[in-house]
């Protein structure tokens, strides 16, 4: 690891006014469960971090009538445990639960886990994020894809967003509120992800010096929403495919849903053609099968990982199902 | 031995039961030769289902040389493990064998041969990953 500045500011403020303008001058560290191994993998190397952990305003867990207010430092465990979350978001807590391992949740926090760095192997492996051989070539495409997006992958992004609790969050229609130096900005969590197009460019619509400071939960309502995660193993790994999906009913018919894919592309993908499939019917096998269909209609797998259009058709249905039967 | 489930939809394969019975002659400490026969049956799984080095060809580097991609059973990966080791007259009187390896060498067959029995059609390569458990039920289903 590089030498680095460490500064530990007390307040929002601070923190904005000692981060960089433009991408590797600083980093913001939380919990560091993937700072760190990027900086030790030498992928990033900040001239200095800036620690949040003392600004005691991105703390807390609130209900507000206008839903809940989550400071971006909390961690994974604590929300996970927190009765108003249980409560009204059990799908939330759901993905919560299965994401990283008890120790990794202990430390990671919420703000972090939105804004974590794609696991893509190339990327880790220090040969960037759009990687690109000494001629240019793409070297995912002909390269072992096995785990890369199968959707919104035309352009030169082929790694997957790789957060498990993000579409449970876009689920509920969550948005985030972001504090740069100019003040405070509000947007939808869905609009936070971008696909990159060049090297300069990356896959959050977070300037360099601007933080993440609170993720609000506006009420659920009446809809009905579950996750549902397709792994290799049971024990701490990262999923193949995720789907989280919210249904609003109106008697035993879905009047609209929200469709959300994680791990297929460099977004998290929310698919249309999936709730227009599925609203304005009620959930059977085969209604579900055939949003789950139309949730994969356009994906264009890579060399290696057709297998990956099947597991997300997979994960779609059954979030349908898990949500129709299950409780809110 | 070894009882597993198989997702025909995703392809992914859970051991639920595994027996092994081992002979390695006299057993001098039985609870360190079934400890061992344990362990075997862990990294049996470990290999069988998850454990494989991944290189590119274009660069010729390793991509997973690390706990995340290279993976390895975790405890909820494990079912029951029974082991039985095979003492008494005809055994003991063969003196002390060894028992390092030996124990590690069938699980990866015993659970290739469940998830056939499983699924009616074989993986033909170890580990058995979802896509490779859902291109064998995809030949098995155009065949």
């Amino acid at each position: 690891m590089r030498a680095f500045e460490y500064a530990s500011p007390t307040t929002k403020e601070q923190a904005v006014g000692l981060l960089g303008t433009s991408w590797g001058q600083a980093e913001v560290i939380a919990g560091g469960t993937d700072l760190l191994s990027l900086m030790k993998d030498d992928v990033v190397h900040p001239k200095r971090l800036v620690n949040l952990k003392e600004i005691a305003e991105l703390r807390g867990v609130t209900s507000t009538s206008k839903g809940l207010r989550i400071g971006a430092l909390t961690s994974l465990g604590n929300l996970a445990d927190n009765p108003d979350v249980a409560k009204t978001y059990p799908a939330l807590v759901d993905a919560l639960n299965e994401a990283a391992s008890p120790q990794i949740r202990n430390m990671a926090t919420i703000g972090g886990n939105l804004s974590q760095r794609p696991r893509c192997w190339y990327f880790r492996g220090g040969l960037g994020l759009l990687p690109k051989d000494d001629t240019g070539k793409d070297l995912v495409s002909d390269g072992e894809n096995r785990y890369h997006a199968i959707l919104g992958n035309d352009g030169p992004a082929k790694f997957i967003s790789p957060s498990t609790v993000v579409p449970a969050l876009i689920a509920y229609s969550a948005s985030i509120r972001i504090t740069g130096p100019k003040g405070a900005r509000e947007i939808p969590l869905e609009k936070y992800y971008i696909t990159p197009k060049t090297d300069n460019e990356r896959e959050h619509d977070l300037r360099p010096n601007e933080i993440i400071s609170e993720i609000l939960l506006p009420p659920p309502g009446g809809i009905k929403v579950a996750h549902y995660e397709i792994r290799q193993k049971h024990a701490f790994d990262w999923p193949l495919a995720v789907a989280a999906v919210a249904l609003t009913m109106n008697g035993s018919t879905v009047q609209s849903a929200r469709i959300v894919m994680g791990h297929v592309a460099p977004v998290p993908w929310r698919s249309a053609e999936a709730e227009q499939e599925q609203a304005g019917k009620s959930v059977s096998e085969q209604t579900a099968a055939a949003a789950a269909k139309a949730a994969v209609a356009s994906a264009k797998p890579l060399s290696r990982n057709a297998y990956k259009v099947q597991l997300a058709q997979v994960a779609v249905k059954r979030a349908i199902l898990k949500a129709a039967g299950g409780a809110a | 031995m070894a009882e597993v489930e198989v997702d025909t939809e995703t392809g992914v394969v859970k051991v639920k039961k595994m027996v092994a019975v081992q002979d390695c002659g006299l057993v001098i400490d039985l609870k360190t030769a079934e400890s061992q026969v344990f362990g075997a049956l862990i990294m049996g799984i470990s290999y069988a289902l998850y454990e494989e080095k991944i290189y590119d060809n274009n660069t010729g580097r390793m991509l997973n040389p690390n706990m995340e991609f290279y993976r390895l059973a975790g405890i909820d990966d494990i079912p029951e493990l029974v082991v039985r080791m095979m003492t008494g007259k005809g055994y003991d009187e063969r003196g002390v064998i060894g028992l390092g390896e030996p124990p590690v060498v069938s699980p990866g067959a015993a659970i290739s041969n469940a998830v056939a029995n499983a699924i009616g059609a074989r993986v033909p390569f170890l580990p058995l990953t979802p896509d490779r458990v859902l291109g064998a039920l995809a030949q098995k289903a155009g065949a």
